[in-house]
């Protein structure tokens, strides 16, 4: 027996999990409807695909919002995890889970999808016959991609640094890179069943004022770990920064390189797909200006040729929403998307190229690391400050670099702490910046934070 | 002048976190920041191995008054006089007399209390409480 199937009987023996039959989900898997898988989707499929946000802790009003959604029109149905589940605290879920169950009232804030086991989880996968996205947030997330792959979830977001930076303070990061090169590796072997499972990282990170380039590198890294691990699906993502020229640039710049460096390290056969995130700060309070900003986001994300939009809700500032505006918000953003085709090419030469150097620039000083794996050398980025995401409550994160919006609304690199850019790439940065005589940074800073609200 | 700073108790709120930090370096302070999910026992450790001049407590969901009584208790066990302990943020949990929130934290062993108050004015008050104590 591998010593991942060694692993793997290990982390299903969870007395959490009823008996989980191998055997059984691998000929589920390779039967499955091509519908319940994304990569199929984004092969056949030359609109952008609309997925919204949403789970719930019972089994029936998850059935009821994925009806309202589909009434919506819905591509791609999300199923998002209730934080217990993403600590792997399967005895508070269970409990939240019975009382929600008997009160009608909800005591999780997501879906708990080991309690709820993938034998029954599955009924409403394959009733639906539609691609679910998985959404978590969690370092350890084994046993819950074992149980949403084995309920026909064929995407899985997340990863080492995206699902850690911006979510825990002090989780082991070596442990996080070790616990998801699992989660690559057991979708790498569904891959070769049917269709292949899709990997999505997630590009928002701690979505207060990142800077592009760090951005690009995390997903360009997160995706080249993954397919090291034979995974052929994947896509990239980031979300809306508050500038339409930065979200085109940084477009423009990710679907070359990140083309360029999977072939340079050998994948050439993996398909890659960008989506994109409707802006993932605070929200005003206005719903009508939530309205208005969902719109324009829309339109740049039709700008930026996103294969896949995930949306909010003009409920945003307010809560988890309800069912009903949730799919209101999926009709109206594919109402929006039908007078969106055929769009002019767009682009700002001198801001791709400076932005190409930034990532590549960053990109070499990770591949130059002594390390022997790729995973050590990212790791050990990490803790030398080469990427530093701004606002990460992470203690390993060297929170060094400062970031401002220029007069365009674009974010700039103010304080390079330790990224590796040149002089140049941070010359180019530092000429776009104009802070008022007498201006206090911080004060710079929590207006640009909350250019929406 | 040396500051410990971070967020007390189950609280993840690093923007504001942030934001007093960079605030606290552009004033000239040496910040020792602990981040988010602070104990209050590690505050008094970080304020003792750093020598600190200042500890900053911050807190935005109302975890404050929880983690924040025992202060008194761990502040017997050292000699902390030559150290100004300050907490600032969203004190209170729901509907609260924000009048008596001051003199309660007071009275847990903060000497500058800021409940919903600016974050440059706060450390204004900070800088002039310095000055006076000099």
């Amino acid at each position: 027996m591998s010593l991942l199937q060694r692993e793997r009987e290990i982390i299903l023996r969870n007395e959490y999990v009823d008996r989980f039959d191998f055997e059984e989900v691998e000929s589920f898997i390779r039967g499955a409807s091509k519908n319940l898988f994304i990569s199929h989707k984004f092969k056949t499929s030359d609109k952008m695909l609309v997925q919204p946000r949403g789970g719930f802790p019972t089994y029936e009003k998850v059935f009821g919002l994925y009806r309202e959604f589909k009434e919506a029109g819905v591509d791609v149905l999300p199923l998002t995890i209730d934080s217990n589940t993403r600590l792997n605290d399967y005895a508070t879920a269970k409990k939240m889970l019975s009382l929600s169950e008997e009160n009608d009232v909800d005591m999780l804030n997501g879906y708990p999808l080991i309690n709820h086991g993938y034998r029954t989880t599955r009924k409403m996968m394959t009733h639906y016959d539609t691609p679910v996205s998985l959404r978590h947030g969690t370092p350890d997330a084994r046993l819950l991609i074992e149980t949403a792959l084995a309920s026909g979830i064929f995407e899985i977001e997340g990863g080492p640094i995206t699902y850690l930076l911006p979510y825990s303070k002090n989780f082991p990061m070596d442990k996080a890179f070790l616990y998801w090169k699992y989660v690559e590796r057991v979708c790498a072997k569904y891959s070769e069943l049917n269709e292949p499972i899709n990997r999505e990282s997630f590009g928002p990170l701690s979505a207060t004022l990142q800077p592009p380039a760090i951005v690009l590198v995390i997903q360009i890294l997160e995706m080249l770990l993954s397919l090291e691990e034979g995974v052929k699906s994947f896509s990239v993502s980031f979300s809306q920064s508050g500038s339409m020229t930065q979200d085109i640039v940084s477009s423009n710049v990710i679907k070359k390189l990140a083309r360029k460096y999977a072939d340079r390290f050998g994948h050439t056969d993996a398909t890659i797909n960008l989506v994109y995130h409707q802006w993932m700060g605070a929200f005003p309070y206005n719903k009508e200006y939530s309205d208005s900003l969902i719109n324009t986001s829309t339109v740049i994300a039709a700008m930026v040729g996103a294969n896949k939009i995930i949306t909010k809700t003009r409920n945003e500032a307010f809560g988890i929403p309800t069912k009903e505006a949730n799919a209101m918000a999926v009709a109206n953003v594919q109402y929006t998307l039908g007078m969106l085709r055929g769009l002019p090419k767009v682009s700002d030469e001198e801001e791709e190229e400076n932005l190409s150097n930034e990532v590549d620039e960053i990109l070499e000083a990770v591949f130059n690391e002594g390390s022997d794996t790729l995973w050590r050398q990212v790791f050990n980025a990490i803790k030398k400050g080469y990427i530093d995401i701004p606002f990460s409550p992470h203690i390993i994160n060297a929170n060094e670099v400062i970031t401002i919006r220029d007069p365009q609304s674009n974010i700039r690199i103010l304080k390079k702490g330790k990224l590796p850019i040149s002089d140049k790439s941070f010359a180019f940065e530092q000429s776009k910046i104009k802070l008022g005589e007498g201006e206090r940074v911080v004060d710079k800073i929590i207006q640009d934070i909350g250019i929406m609200l | 002048m040396k500051v410990v700073t971070g967020v007390v108790g189950n609280d993840i709120h690093v923007v504001a976190n942030r934001l007093i930090d960079i605030s606290l370096e552009e004033r000239g302070f040496e910040v020792f920041n602990l981040g988010v999910n602070t104990y209050l026992e590690e505050f008094m450790d970080a304020v003792i191995e750093t020598d600190a001049d200042v500890l900053l407590i911050s807190s935005l969901n109302g975890e404050a008054e929880g983690w924040c009584r025992d202060l008194k208790i761990l502040k017997s066990q050292y000699d902390f006089r030559d150290v100004t302990f300050m907490i600032g943020g969203n004190l209170g949990v729901g509907e609260m007399d924000p009048e008596a929130l001051v003199p309660k934290f007071q009275g847990y062993g903060f000497d500058l209390v800021f409940h919903q108050i600016d974050l440059n004015e706060g450390l204004d008050q900070l800088e002039a409480y310095l000055e006076a104590r000099k």
